[in-house]
């Protein structure tokens, strides 16, 4: 047997799993204070998303959210408790200043992730939340500011809920849900619940989106029939009271038709955008002309006739079907 | 609110900037996109005066003809198969001659080498491999690309192409992909890593990635020698002379057209399952017909592109001409190591309809297509460098007699050059445009994996139905 190489090996091993920064033992201690970190900011907010409810939240709350065992859940709040993040009441649990914090700040990471990825990235909005809740706990505030500030500081994420801000204000929009809502009423929705997701995923296929207006035409208690104006949804109230929804402010957009609806060689004047399309979108069809006033003239159909290629200040400019159908127009006066 | 003590200096700004941003109406990006085009719109009013609807009527004119569900599509295939045309017949003479030229060079300096009493590896790994591979791939390579570079650069300036990707998009669409990516896709035809760098067109990170990943499938000037050669030799031999020149072109353009199918199937699963997203905003400027500048168009198709190619194909034709000369001339025992490693490599190549000296030589075209021809008849022909094609009575005789090959061979080596991974360039390309080892690693080997796949269900379909 050769000494020194046994030395040699015995050192080279020891330095793999003692070694301060890279060794074995140093990686396990980060993965695992970084699993605590990530449990802990998932406990807050939880305790946050139930105050913001209304509701109380419980050991066995908590221990379903994030899918601990009773006695596990015990363990944590405990260790919370220390740490001064929450306090053990007799009606359940309760986010200290500190903890408020933290879970704010979490709840802004996500918020800000899910606005990035559905604006910016252009993900179907169902699997949205999903990667949010991977990127929102590796934020740090200043990278998450440039997020902000590159996005517009939007106030609300892709399903309707408030951002806080960086000073960690969040705004509360009234709503209610869809069932609740009287017939005939214009509603314009403001929030939609992400969770579960199987009933969320409906709620997408749909294609309803923050910001529209729907009326409720027939409550049955099978099926909800609503209308945006052009397309009738008939959803189970199951689905349907996850939908929250709110007044809508009276504006002067009238019956808005859409330029899809204009034919070859007609003419009309763009009203607006529609309000559920946002971010990189939105931006482009502002930035090649298509703001409101502006008259358009649907020019040159294409081999099958989608997209359409329309004439915009003197430009002739191609939209698919999706895009045109984003744009209220109105006749030209 | 809790009442804090009045804050000062910057944050006090800060502070007010934020109040005042929730106080901005929702639509206030609208507002102001809408008043810098109304303050525009005073300029330009005041500037330009139009000076008659005459040219638009032409161009309408001209628009509607190229859109036209009855025309759109012959006129863009036409001119398509024009440009082929003018490639592939425009390029044979000045590619002779510069091979002529770089080969003659060749044999001076390995004459002068010798004189001066270089010992013969020396001059062989310099001359006939270095050089060589070198001079093969510039040969090959630079005519076609100085060819189809400006006719396409020409088509782009006149403002056909976006009419083009207008009159595609109901395709690409349905595959979840951009309609921009049928030019990407055409720039294809001319080098696949400048199909790729053209991919910035696109604005979707998810459909420029598609575009990325499913340009290999349309076949770049690289590789049509190769699709020409097997054309003639196989598929027109078996037509009477009279037809034998449509009957090859026919197959070339059959060809390309499995190389599209292949493209918007692929887009088609990727959007459906790695880079899964809805097909997104589609936004095209058609700008009005223009003439074109010819200095413009030399410039832009010349430098920007061909010299930019071709540099890149040097980088890594150069290192490929030295593993070919040392494969071809290291002898080990009674073969050189090109036949060992041939031999190796020879059951996967039957499996897939292939065989062993096919794989090697694809395995050493990784860095360029172009040299596959070349390095596949050094090694039938056991000569210690790559060799020009001969006439195709004896290449008929040297591969259907001497070494086996079958229709079947020929239909497969057609697919798998279509369909294989892209070259060294072409990986080198993706690697800049996305930054990322993983769409990379995809896109070098995903083709791989499909080519493979395919061949071996053609060989074992043909060995079924007893064709070969």
């Amino acid at each position: 047997m050769n000494i020194p190489l046994l030395i040699v090996g015995l050192a080279a091993l020891g330095a793999a799993v003692f070694a301060p920064r890279f060794g074995l033992l140093a990686l396990g201690r980060r993965f695992r204070a970084n699993r605590r970190r990530i449990q802990t900011e998932d406990a807050l907010k939880h305790l946050h998303a139930c105050a913001w409810r209304g509701q109380a939240a419980t050991l066995q709350s908590l221990a379903g959210a994030l899918h601990l065992t009773l006695a596990g859940a015990v363990r944590l709040v405990g260790a919370l408790e220390a740490q001064g993040l929450l306090r053990v009441a007799e009606d359940g649990l309760h986010l200290t200043l500190d903890g408020e914090q933290i879970a704010v700040a979490v709840v802004r990471a996500h918020r800000l992730w899910e606005r990035y990825l559905v604006d910016e990235a252009r993900m179907p909005l169902a699997d949205v939340h999903y990667e949010a809740e991977r990127r929102e706990h590796s934020r740090d505030v200043e990278s998450l500011g440039a997020l902000d500030a590159a996005l517009g500081y939007p106030a609300t994420d892709p399903h309707g809920d408030p951002i806080p801000t960086a000073r960690g204000q969040i705004e509360r929009v009234e709503s209610r849900p869809l069932t609740d809502w009287p017939l005939d009423t214009p509603a314009r929705i403001v929030h939609l619940e992400d969770e579960p997701a199987a009933l969320f995923a409906q709620i997408a296929a749909e294609g309803l989106r923050p910001g529209q207006t729907l009326r409720v035409l027939e409550s049955a208690p099978q099926r909800l029939t609503l209308s945006d104006g052009r397309k009738t949804f008939a959803l189970a109230p199951l689905v349907a009271a996850n939908i929250f929804v709110a007044p809508e402010p009276v504006t002067g957009t009238p019956t808005a038709r859409r330029l899809t609806g204009l034919k070859q060689g007609e003419r009309a004047v763009v009203r607006a955008l529609d309000a559920g399309l946002q971010g990189f979108t939105r931006r482009r069809l502002l930035d090649l002309g298509l703001t409101p006033g502006v008259p358009v003239t649907a020019e040159l159909p294409s081999l099958f006739g989608d997209p359409m290629a329309y004439r915009v200040r003197g430009t002739l400019i191609a939209l698919r079907r999706e895009q045109a159908d984003q744009i209220l127009i109105s006749d030209e006066v | 609110m809790t009442t804090q003590p009045a804050p000062t200096g910057a944050d006090a700004l800060l502070a007010r900037a934020e109040a005042l941003r929730q106080a901005l109406p929702e639509n206030f990006r609208d507002q102001l996109v809408q008043s810098l085009y109304a303050e525009a719109e005073g300029v330009a009013r005041r500037a330009v005066h139009p000076a008659g609807e005459r040219r638009r009527d032409w161009d309408g004119l001209l628009d509607r003809l190229v859109t036209s569900p009855i025309f759109g599509l012959p006129i863009m295939l036409l001119i398509l198969a024009v440009v082929f045309w003018l490639t592939i017949t425009g390029a044979n003479v000045p590619s002779a001659l510069i091979a002529d030229a770089l080969f003659w060079f060749e044999d001076q300096a390995a004459a002068l080498f010798t004189a001066l009493g270089a010992p013969w590896w020396l001059t062989g790994f310099v001359w006939h491999g270095v050089w060589r591979g070198l001079a093969w791939v510039v040969s090959v390579m630079l005519p076609p690309m100085a060819i189809f570079f400006p006719c396409f650069t020409f088509l782009e300036d006149l403002g056909y192409l976006p009419r083009v990707a207008f009159n595609l998009d109901w395709l690409f669409k349905k595959a979840g992909a951009h309609g921009k990516q049928s030019l990407t896709m055409t720039m294809g035809f001319g080098c696949n890593a400048a199909g790729i760098i053209a991919t910035r067109v696109i604005d979707s990170p998810r459909e420029r990635l598609i575009a990325i990943l499913t340009n290999n499938f349309v076949p770049c000037n690289g590789r049509f020698p190769t699709l020409i050669m097997l054309a003639t030799v196989f598929v027109a031999a078996s037509f009477p002379p009279a037809l034998a020149s449509v009957a090859a072109a026919g197959s070339v353009v059959m060809v390309v057209l499995v190389g599209v199918l292949f493209t918007l199937a692929v887009s088609a699963l990727l959007s459906r399952t790695l880079l899964r997203g809805e097909a997104s905003a589609f936004s095209l400027e058609l700008p009005p017909f223009r003439r074109p500048n010819l200095k413009q168009i030399l410039y832009t198709s010349l430098i920007d592109r061909t010299i930019f190619v071709l540099w890149r194909a040097i980088q890594t034709a150069a290192p490929a001409g030295a593993a070919i000369w040392l494969l071809g001339n290291i002898v080990v025992g009674d073969q050189s190591l090109a036949w060992h490693v041939a031999d190796f490599l020879n059951p996967l190549g039957l499996a897939i309809g292939l065989d062993g000296v096919i794989l090697l030589a694809y395995i050493i075209a990784i860095p360029a297509n172009e040299i596959v021809v070349p390095t596949m008849l050094m090694v039938y022909l056991g000569v210690g460098m790559m060799t020009d094609t001969p006439g195709f009575t004896e290449l008929r005789a040297l591969l259907i007699g001497q070494h086996g090959w079958t229709m079947l061979t020929a239909v497969n080596l057609m697919l798998f050059s279509l369909l294989h991974n892209p070259c060294a360039t072409t990986i080198m390309t993706m690697w800049k445009e996305t930054r990322s080892l993983k769409w990379t690693t995809l896109g070098a080997l995903g083709p791989l994996a499909i080519a493979f796949a395919v061949c071996f269900l053609t060989a074992s379909l043909a060995r079924l139905l007893g064709w070969a």
